[in-house]
């Protein structure tokens, strides 16, 4: 029935579709066609097109090269950066301190916001807390953490979790809030025990809100690692970027720049495409 | 909808006495029922003493306006809505939290979204200590009942709503309750829909032993599907007046024209009028 229903309605669409279209545009069609393609390959030139800019302007003279170089001084420093083999130990040491941080932090985020979506007495207790210390920017803990681990792994460690830590424990918690009653009285009334309410229907029904989450999380390990290496450390990507600043080594900062947003930006696809996956009803 | 293997147990069902049948004791009984709710404005009173039977096998409708409190009665006996007044007895022992033996239909399906429709209905039997194979048997069946098979390991937010709604009837039957609870199920669907899922539900309740209680606020609906019809009015949820409907079965929507539908249906909006009415001139002169 619903199925012949459908078929009524498809019936009539079209013919209304085709009579407004065919009265007020029928010269638009092709045009917007060729829109699209030039779209397409402005798009594509994009990039190209900025980086011949940029090459340009600073060979042109108008622009200091010693302060603005070229992409092909910048890609020079990048191969001499590999070359070295501190490349490959640089972005270890980052993408350790990003994914430990991240994993830790998040753990803990969506336990807790497990707890304090699920318990009003929890919530009690430790939502004031976390709403005053949430605003506070990670980068602000910089001085304390240094004074606290001194320029030890721990340190950049702490200053990770704490960026991630937050995000993950709201989306948690306000996931676990907004579960559909109706689905939990629907379990109740199939026999769902009240233990097992958490692992079948809370989780679940969370899940979109904790991957949203964790996905945001991503990004934050990232500006709080920034935060973390500019502190002083050894070795990472950003400590590489400070290095070169201070020998005036401007090709070296940017291929550095460069390095850090490539790594951000794979994270984060990786991230999306894993996301899609996990909430695999949608 | 309807397949072969069904049929030899559609033949069996009807072979017995199912409806008249009075049993030594009621399916559910319910007395001095009274449901008051706390709120910003002081006390409401819900539900007024309300008192009925149902037999074992007997499909009962309760009809009434939006707020007369027909659903909070619903979720009563459902053993959701804990603070109450009277006692509630469904197979002999008192009601107070979600018993596997009483089934609920809502008015949203509430599917499992992340379950395909087996899972969803193999659910019930899972939590009962059933094994997978077991469980996933038992909706097997279910799913050939209501003529899903296409859309077995489906996701509930790819079927149309009234898939969604035949899912969720199967989902309660999985556990093989004795009795089944419907809140407005159909509520939400168009008119044709809605007709076709009357004449389902008649064809599933002909195979199924359940007593059912059937909430609506659609006097045509309550008449075509329930043995028993009972009116209830609003502010408080009173129980006005009940009505037996001695239509010949099987029926099916297309009793909607017949003459004794039209005297009962008749008889039903007198009594609605005029408690209307009452009700209009109440709120008018307070």
């Amino acid at each position: 029935m619903e199925i012949g229903a459908e078929a009524i309605v498809q019936n009539q669409t079209p013919k209304r579709a085709a009579v407004t279209t065919g009265a007020d545009r029928p010269g638009r069609r092709p045009s917007s066609g060729r829109f699209r393609r030039l779209n397409v390959l402005v798009g594509v030139l994009s990039i190209p097109l900025f980086i011949i800019l940029w090459e340009l302007t600073s060979r042109s003279g108008i622009v200091n090269m010693v302060l603005f170089p070229p992409p092909t001084v910048v890609a020079a420093a990048v191969l001499e950066w590999m070359r070295s083999g501190q490349f490959f130990w640089d972005v270890a040491a980052s993408l350790y301190r990003v994914t430990a941080g991240f994993l830790l932090g998040s753990a803990l985020g969506v336990l807790l916001g497990i707890l304090t979506g699920q318990f009003p007495v929890v919530s009690s207790l430790l939502s004031p807390l976390f709403q005053i210390l949430r605003p506070i920017p990670p980068i602000a803990f910089v001085p304390i953490v240094i004074l606290w681990f001194g320029l030890s792994e721990a340190g950049k460690l702490f200053l990770v979790v704490w960026g991630v830590f937050f995000t993950v424990w709201l989306s948690t918690h306000i996931g676990v809030q907004k579960v559909d009653r109706g689905l939990i009285r629907a379990a109740l009334m199939l026999g769902t025990p009240r233990r097992q309410m958490l692992q079948e229907i809370i989780l679940l029904g969370a899940l979109p809100y904790i991957v949203v989450g964790l996905r945001t999380a991503v990004s934050i390990s990232f500006y709080t690692l920034v935060a973390a290496e500019l502190a002083g450390t050894f070795a990472g990507v950003v400590y590489r970027i400070e290095i070169a600043q201070q020998n005036l080594q401007t090709g070296q900062v940017m291929g550095g720049l460069a390095a850090l947003g490539l790594i951000s930006f794979i994270a984060d696809r990786l991230f999306a495409a894993l996301a899609e996956r996990t909430v695999w009803w949608r | 909808m309807s397949g072969y293997r069904s049929t030899t147990k559609l033949a069996l069902a009807s072979s017995q006495p199912s409806v008249k049948t009075v049993s030594e004791q009621p399916a559910i009984q319910v007395s001095n029922l009274s449901i008051v709710f706390d709120t910003n404005r002081g006390q409401m009173i819900a539900v007024d003493r309300v008192s009925f039977d149902v037999a074992a096998g007997e499909f009962v409708c309760i009809v009434g306006p939006s707020g007369c409190g027909k659903s909070t009665v619903l979720n009563t006996i459902a053993g959701l809505e804990v603070p109450f007044e009277g006692e509630i007895l469904v197979e002999g022992s008192p009601v107070g939290h979600p018993r596997p033996d009483i089934g609920m239909v809502f008015q949203q399906p509430h599917l499992f979204p992340w379950k395909s429709v087996r899972r969803n209905i193999a659910h019930g039997p899972r939590m009962l200590g059933k094994s997978a194979k077991e469980a996933g048997a038992i909706a097997d069946d279910l799913i050939a009942m209501i003529g899903l098979k296409r859309f077995a390991d489906a996701y509930p937010n790819t079927l149309s709503g009234g898939m969604q709604q035949r899912v969720a009837i199967a989902r309660a039957l999985a556990n093989e309750p004795r009795v089944l609870l419907m809140d407005e199920p159909f509520g939400a669907l168009d008119a044709q829909t809605r007709a076709v899922m009357q004449d389902n539900l008649l064809e599933l309740r002909d195979r199924i032993k359940a007593t059912i209680v059937f909430v609506t606020h659609d006097i045509d609906e309550a008449i075509v599907l329930a043995d028993r019809v009972l009116i209830m009015s609003a502010g408080p949820g009173r129980i006005l007046r009940e009505i037996a409907v001695n239509l010949p079965r099987p029926r099916s929507s297309a009793i909607l024209i017949e003459p004794t539908y039209l005297a009962l249906k008749r008889d039903c909006l007198e009594v609605i009028r005029a408690e209307g009415l009452r009700a209009f001139n109440q709120s008018d002169s307070s």
